[in-house]
């Protein structure tokens, strides 16, 4: 019985590294950005407030831009995702249901949109939309969203639509269905979860960005949340109340989507790297 | 079995055309302005030939970017393959509440990346952050450490960080790896009498073999990209000790103004990038043959 034992003591060790290393920084902050100033920043740390506030909070709301900030991400967030799920949904089963010459390739090639670094577009994207007039628009940064989020999301996809068997799709072909309402009226339903959690994915992809945000909107009227809350940082004199009741606020719409629509993002990820 | 059936290009050429117009188009106008030598944007410059490539290859802040690049990648791929597995080994036992730790344990990845950026900050702030004061508390140190005050424990401080983020993800993906491996396999190792770390080294590690595979290379990808994490919170600093290609990019094109330049940095680094996906697709190919 002593195996087990030891075997305990080190799942329990790891137990608690993971929720301390993993999960305490959110207690942390969250409780932190209900503290007056000098008790955020003292020396004896305090894991509940002491000084109870709501201060941060007010002035982040009432005398800040952060209202028109979270409205513009999530603006932006939205309409990323709803075209990234659109294209990808039909490319998956393009690429996936319809065999067709080069088929392999391009899914490669998908790929290989990885491998280049967003930065690298930073610079002739930049220059493409200040052309066509395009900067500082809620397009141009749907634009890069959905390249970022769409090749790993028909990547996602794929494990969900091989779990549909090819008979139902032959059968209503057969029958005379047209390939699109195929797609609309059988697979969309049988793959509901895998949609789910693309489209969660390519929000977290649009709500998370912050380089091309900070270059391609230079106005303050369209700016999202993390180039609002970067400009916080960035002082020399750290608000830090602010920036942490800032912090709690930019977080609670991807924790709210992923109460409800979390299980399936997880199932999706782990269902899609083993196919 | 199945048939050649070419409407599949007819689904697949909405996602093709953005993709074209959205990463092709740029990198082709990237390539075009890397012959040139144009300064700040909107204006014009003459032709350069591949004058900027010399300069680059002569340079000591590219040598040491890619150098700074590289450490990051494997500093990163060590510390992430560390908490990566601790978390997915440790998920992957049955405890209460190990559901909600699974959905849960991915929160360090679908916040904003400045929302992490806030959180380390404060942790690790050296006047009044709670790390440095419980270390202290624990009399482990006896006084503060500034995490991003010297180069080689800023460069550490932000692999950790970057780790933090990424860990996770990575778990759960190894998780779904560790899911597939058959538990018979264990209950006779058991039998045996193997301890954690010998069935951990003989039966698990071979068996995700495929999926460490992926992860080693499109980890590497998406490690060598990270940007924002850094910029926000050293800008590259302190002497440069934290600038890796990506922020060198950047900072050529956007705090010194040298477009063509920064393009020329950025051709390189895609050759670079795309050599190495080039040679990984290969070998992905070639193993699923093998199968």
């Amino acid at each position: 019985m002593h195996k087990i034992n030891s075997n305990n003591i080190l799942f329990y060790f790891s137990i608690s590294i993971i929720v301390i290393i993993f999960f305490f920084p959110f207690f942390w902050i969250i409780s932190s950005s209900f503290k007056l100033p000098q008790e955020i920043i003292s020396k004896i740390p305090t894991y509940f407030p002491h000084s109870f506030t709501l201060e941060h909070y007010n002035k982040l709301i009432l005398t800040s831009d952060f209202i028109k900030y979270l409205i513009n991400s999530l603006i932006v967030s939205f309409l990323s995702m709803f075209i990234s799920v659109i294209i990808s949904l039909l490319a998956a089963y393009g690429l996936h249901k319809l065999k067709f010459y080069g088929n392999k390739a391009v899914e490669h090639s998908l790929l290989i949109t990885y491998a280049f670094p967003g930065v690298i577009l930073l610079i002739p994207m930049y220059l493409m939309l200040s052309k066509i007039g395009l900067l500082n628009s809620y397009l141009a940064l749907i634009i890069i969203n959905v390249t970022f989020a769409s090749p790993f999301a028909v990547w996602m996809l794929k494990a969900f639509f091989k779990m549909i068997p090819i008979e139902v799709e032959e059968a209503a072909y057969i029958d005379g269905a047209s390939r699109l309402r195929i797609l609309f009226s059988i697979i969309i339903p049988l793959a509901a979860p895998g949609i789910a959690s693309i489209a969660i994915f390519c929000f977290i992809i649009s709500w998370t960005e912050y380089m091309f945000a900070s270059v391609l909107i230079s106005g303050d009227d369209l700016r999202t949340l993390p180039v609002g809350l970067a400009a916080i940082v960035g002082q020399y004199q750290i608000d830090w109340g602010f920036l942490l009741a800032g912090a709690t606020l930019a977080s609670l719409p991807v924790i709210v989507l992923f109460i409800f629509v979390g299980k399936y993002f997880v199932s999706g990820l782990t269902e899609g790297a083993i196919k | 079995m199945k048939k050649i059936n070419n409407e599949g290009w007819l689904f697949v050429l909405p996602l093709l055309l953005w993709l074209i117009l959205s990463i092709c188009f740029p990198l082709y106008i990237a390539i075009d302005l890397s012959f040139y030598n144009v300064k700040i944007i909107g204006t014009e410059g003459q032709f350069y030939g591949i004058k900027n490539y010399i300069k680059i290859l002569n340079s000591s802040k590219f040598w040491s970017a890619l150098n700074n690049s590289l450490f990051w990648v494997i500093g990163n791929a060590l510390a992430q393959t560390f908490f990566a597995f601790l978390i997915a080994l440790t998920l992957n036992k049955k405890f209460k509440g190990r559901n909600i730790a699974t959905n849960w344990i991915i929160l360090s990845f679908i916040i904003p990346t400045v929302v992490i950026v806030v959180i380390w900050k404060l942790m690790l702030s050296s006047s009044s952050g709670i790390v440095s004061s419980t270390l202290i508390n624990i009399n482990l140190i006896n006084k503060p450490i500034g995490f991003f005050g010297s180069p080689n424990i800023a460069f550490i401080s932000l692999i950790l960080i970057n780790s933090w983020r990424w860990s996770p993800f990575l778990a759960l993906i190894i998780l779904s790896g560790l899911k597939s491996i058959n538990r018979e396999i264990y209950d006779a190792s058991k039998i045996d009498g193997t301890n954690i770390f010998t069935e951990f080294w003989y039966i698990t590690f071979p068996n995700l073999k495929n999926v460490l595979f992926v992860l080693g290379l499109v980890g590497t990808l998406l490690s060598f990209n990270v940007f924002d994490i850094i910029w926000l919170i050293t800008k590259g600093g302190p002497s440069n000790a934290t600038t890796t290609l990506p922020l060198l990019i950047y900072e050529t094109a956007f705090t010194k103004f040298r477009l063509s330049q920064a393009a020329s940095l950025s051709v390189i680094t895609s050759i670079i990038l795309l050599t190495y996906s080039i040679i990984f697709i290969k070998f992905m190919s070639e193993k699923k043959e093998d199968a």
